[in-house]
C-alpha cells in the first residue's frame, strides 16, 4: 500500500508542465483562436517528447507506462489548456486499442500521423473528427457530428471520463492560480483585493475542493489500471469530484477578476470554457453521480471503513 | 502507486479485527461528557491498554507498538468498523504524546508517556483563554519563576476533558514584558494542584465536556516545562499541526458515519427527497476522498515528507463533511430527529452527533482561521490583521 507517485513520475509531469508553460502560454491560445485552432508544430513537439507513446507497450516502441502516469500528464494538459488532442489520442484511444488487441494502428499513433476518431454513445459529438462541424463554446475544441454507428464500450467511456477528470483538475489548478495572481496585484481601497477575507475564504474553498479531488483521481486511475470490478464507480467518483472542483473554481475565479473576468482580454475564459466542455464530456455529472449512487445505495459496492480500497 | 495491502498488512487487519470484535463494548458507552460516561471511557482506555492497543504508533519503550502510518490507518479502520468508543485520551495520544516525543527530555518522556499509554493519566488541553481564542498569541495567564517553581495565575477556558481529567497542558506567559508569540512557555500541570479551580461548562446539550480553569498562585515544578522557557509558541505550533494534521480525525470515523447514513437512507428511502439522496452519495464520496487523501499524506510522510499548512485543508474538509453528514441524517429523520431516545429506547446518536459536529468547524482553530492560513500560506495571498 503506497499511494505515492515516484520521483520519476513526478519529474516527467514537471517536464511536461515546464514544456507547455514555455511553448503553450495564453498568447498561443489567442493565436490559435484566430488562426484555426490546430498547429502541426505544437503537435510535433508533443510527439517528439514521446507523449503519444506514453501508454504504448515498450515492445511496440512506446514507453509502456500506466494510466496513473497518463492521468498525471493529463492534469498538465488541462493546466495548459492544451488544444491539441493529445489526451484523447494517447491516453484514451491507445489504452482502448491495446485492450482490444488492435495494435496495428499504434505505430502511426506513436509517430503522430494518426489521431483516431473516438465516437461513443455517451457523447453527441466527436472531438477532432472529420464529419460536419459543430460549434463548441470552447473555441479551441474541434467538434464534429457523431456518426450513426457509435461504440457503447464501457472501457472507452471510463477512459474518456477518467482523462476528462484529470484535465478538469489541471484546469481548476490553473484557474485558481490565475485568480490568486490577480488578487495579489489588483488594488482597491488601498490594498490588494487578495487581502480581503471575503476573497481569501472563497479561494481557500477552491483549494480544498481541488486538494480532495486529486487523490480520488489517482485512486480511479489505479483502479482502472488494475482492472478492478469497481473501477467504474471510482472513475465516476473522480469525474464528479473534478467537475465540482472545476465548477467552483471557475465561478470563483471570474468573481475574483470582477468585470475584467468578463472580458476576452483576460485569459481566464479559455480555461473556463474548457472546463464547461469537459464537465459534460464522457458522461455528465448526473450520469456519473447516478453510477456511484447505484453502486453505493444499491448495495453492490461495499461501504464502511474497512472497505477503503474495495 | 500500489493500492493493495501486503499479506502482512492483511494479517495485521485480521488481528485487530479479532481483538476488537471480542473487546469493543456491545452497548454504546454513555457520553464522555458526564461523570459516569467519562469513567466508562477511561475503563475502555485501560482495556485497550491491556491489549497494547492504546498508543499504537508510539515506540515500544513508551507502551506502543511502533506501527507505521499504514498500519495505523488499518488499525483505525478496524476500530471504527467495530464501533469503538471515542477516546478519552485523545489529547494525550494525538497532541501531547507526539509533542513530548519531539520536545521532551528523556526524563520527561519516561515520566509522562508510559502512564499515558496505560490509560492511568488522562490529559486535558488548556489552550484558550477568555481573551485568547482564535488569537492564541493573546494569552495573558502568567507563570512567574520562583526558585524551582513557576507560580501560575490566570484563567483558561474551553479546556476539553478538563472537568474530569488528571493532568493538563497549555501555554503561559513567563516573560511579563513580552508580547504576542514571544515569552510564552509550554507547561504541564497536575489538575489537582492546590490553587486550581475547575468550573465545568455546561454545553448546549446540557452535558459538560470542557471546563474553565482558574489558577490562583499554583506552584508547578520547573521540570514540568517542555522545551525551555520562552519556547512555548514553537511547541504549540507543532502540537496544533499534529491536531489539525493527520492524526486528530482518522478517516475510519467518517467512513463509519457514511455507512450508517447509507443504512439510515435505506430505511427512509420512501419519503426521502432527491436532494437527500444526493447528499448521502456525496457523504460516501467525501468520506472516501478523505481516506484516500490520508493514505496519500501517510505515504508522503513515510517517504520523508512533511505536512505543513496543508493540515488546514484537512481540518476544513473533515469538519464540514461531518456536519453535512449529520445534517442529512437529521433531515432524513424528520420528526424523529428531535427525540433524544427513539421509541425503542435507543439513544438518538444522530442528534448527539449533529450537535457535536457543530463544534468541529470551531475547535482546533476555527475554519475561518484555517481558510486564512490556506489563503496566506498555501496560496500566497497577502497577510493582514493578525501579526
Amino acid at each position: 500500500m503506497d499511494m505515492l507517485f515516484t520521483d520519476d513520475q513526478l519529474a516527467l509531469a514537471e517536464t511536461v508542465r515546464d514544456y507547455l508553460a514555455g511553448t503553450h502560454g495564453p498568447e498561443v491560445l489567442r493565436r490559435l483562436d484566430v488562426d484555426g485552432n490546430r498547429d502541426p508544430a505544437i503537435w510535433q513537439g508533443l510527439v517528439d517528447m514521446g507523449l503519444t507513446g506514453l501508454l504504448i507497450p515498450e515492445d511496440q516502441g512506446g514507453l509502456g507506462m500506466g494510466l496513473a502516469d497518463a492521468a498525471l500528464i493529463a492534469v498538465e494538459c488541462g493546466r495548459a489548456c492544451l488544444a491539441e488532442p493529445l489526451v484523447e489520442t494517447a491516453f484514451v484511444a491507445v489504452p482502448w486499442l491495446v485492450a482490444q488487441g488492435r495494435t496495428s494502428e499504434l505505430a502511426a499513433i506513436l509517430a503522430g500521423t494518426t489521431k483516431p476518431e473516438l465516437s461513443h454513445a455517451i457523447n453527441p459529438w466527436v472531438a477532432d473528427g472529420t464529419g460536419a462541424a459543430l460549434t463548441s463554446v470552447d473555441p479551441l475544441r474541434n467538434l464534429t457530428a457523431a456518426p450513426a454507428e457509435r461504440s457503447d464500450d464501457p472501457l472507452l467511456l471510463n477512459l474518456g471520463a477518467l482523462m476528462s477528470a484529470a484535465q478538469l483538475v489541471g484546469l481548476a489548478d490553473a484557474m485558481l492560480a490565475q485568480a490568486v495572481e490577480y488578487a495579489k496585484i489588483r488594488t482597491q481601497f488601498g490594498q490588494p483585493i487578495g487581502a480581503f477575507q471575503g476573497l481569501k475564504h472563497q479561494l481557500a474553498s477552491c483549494a480544498v475542493a481541488i486538494e480532495f479531488a486529486k487523490p480520488v483521481l489517482w485512486r480511479a486511475a489505479q483502479a482502472l489500471a488494475d482492472g478492478l470490478d469497481s473501477a467504474a464507480v471510482h472513475v465516476s467518483h473522480a469525474k464528479v469530484a473534478a467537475t465540482d472542483a472545476a465548477q467552483l473554481t471557475s465561478e470563483t475565479a471570474i468573481q475574483v477578476h470582477g468585470a475584467m473576468g468578463y472580458t476576452y482580454e483576460v485569459d481566464l475564459h479559455f480555461w473556463m470554457k474548457r472546463s464547461w466542455a469537459l464537465s459534460g464530456a464522457w458522461g455528465s455529472r448526473a450520469f456519473h453521480l447516478r453510477r456511484v449512487d447505484a453502486a453505493v445505495l444499491g448495495g453492490s459496492h461495499p461501504v464502511g471503513p474497512e472497505h477503503t480500497f474495495a | 502507486m500500489q493500492l493493495t495491502y501486503t499479506p502482512e498488512q492483511q494479517a495485521f487487519r485480521a488481528e485487530v479485527r479479532a481483538w476488537m470484535e471480542t473487546h469493543v463494548p456491545k452497548e454504546p458507552l454513555i457520553t464522555l461528557e458526564c461523570r459516569e460516561g467519562y469513567d466508562q471511557h477511561v475503563a475502555w482506555e485501560r482495556t485497550l491498554a491491556s491489549g497494547n492497543w492504546g498508543m499504537v504508533t508510539w515506540p515500544e519503550a513508551f507502551g506502543g507498538r511502533r506501527l507505521d502510518l499504514i498500519q495505523w490507518l488499518i488499525f483505525e479502520e478496524e476500530y471504527f468498523r467495530a464501533g469503538g468508543p471515542n477516546r478519552a485520551n485523545q489529547n494525550g495520544i494525538f497532541l501531547l504524546g507526539p509533542t513530548i516525543m519531539e520536545f521532551g527530555t528523556e526524563e520527561q518522556k519516561a515520566r509522562f508517556l508510559p502512564p499515558m499509554a496505560r490509560g492511568e493519566v488522562i490529559w486535558a488541553q488548556a489552550w484558550s483563554e477568555p481573551g485568547a481564542g482564535s488569537d492564541m498569541a493573546a494569552i495573558s495567564s502568567k507563570a512567574v519563576r520562583d526558585g524551582d517553581h513557576y507560580v501560575i495565575t490566570g484563567q483558561k477556558t474551553w479546556s476539553s476533558r478538563a472537568a474530569f481529567a488528571d493532568w493538563g497542558f497549555g501555554m503561559f506567559r513567563t516573560d511579563p514584558e513580552s508580547k504576542r508569540h514571544k515569552g510564552l512557555t509550554f507547561i504541564l500541570f497536575d489538575l489537582n494542584s492546590p490553587g486550581i479551580t475547575r468550573r465545568p461548562i455546561r454545553q448546549l446539550h446540557g452535558d459538560t465536556g470542557f471546563a474553565e480553569l482558574f489558577f490562583d498562585e499554583v506552584r508547578v515544578p520547573v521540570e514540568n516545562c517542555l522545551a525551555g522557557e520562552g519556547e512555548g509558541w514553537n511547541v504549540a505550533m507543532a502540537t496544533a499541526g499534529f491536531e489539525r494534521g493527520l492524526m486528530l480525525r482518522s478517516p475510519g470515523r467518517f467512513q463509519a458515519t457514511a455507512k450508517r447514513l447509507v443504512e439510515l437512507y435505506r430505511q427512509h428511502e420512501a419519503e426521502a427527497s432527491p436532494t437527500a439522496r444526493e447528499a448521502v452519495t456525496q457523504a460516501w464520496m467525501a468520506a472516501q476522498a478523505y481516506a484516500y487523501n490520508t493514505y496519500a499524506v501517510a505515504a508522503k510522510i513515510m517517504a520523508g515528507g512533511k505536512i505543513g499548512a496543508e493540515a488546514s485543508l484537512n481540518k476544513i474538509f473533515w469538519s464540514e463533511l461531518d456536519r453535512a453528514m449529520h445534517r442529512t441524517a437529521m433531515q432524513l429523520l424528520g420528526a424523529h430527529a428531535e427525540l433524544k431516545r427513539f421509541d425503542d429506547g435507543s439513544i438518538n446518536a444522530w442528534l448527539e452527533g449533529y450537535i457535536f459536529s457543530l463544534s468541529g468547524p470551531i475547535y482546533a482553530g476555527s475554519n475561518e482561521v484555517q481558510r486564512n492560513i490556506t489563503a496566506e500560506r498555501l496560496l500566497g495571498l497577502p497577510r493582514v490583521g493578525a501579526g
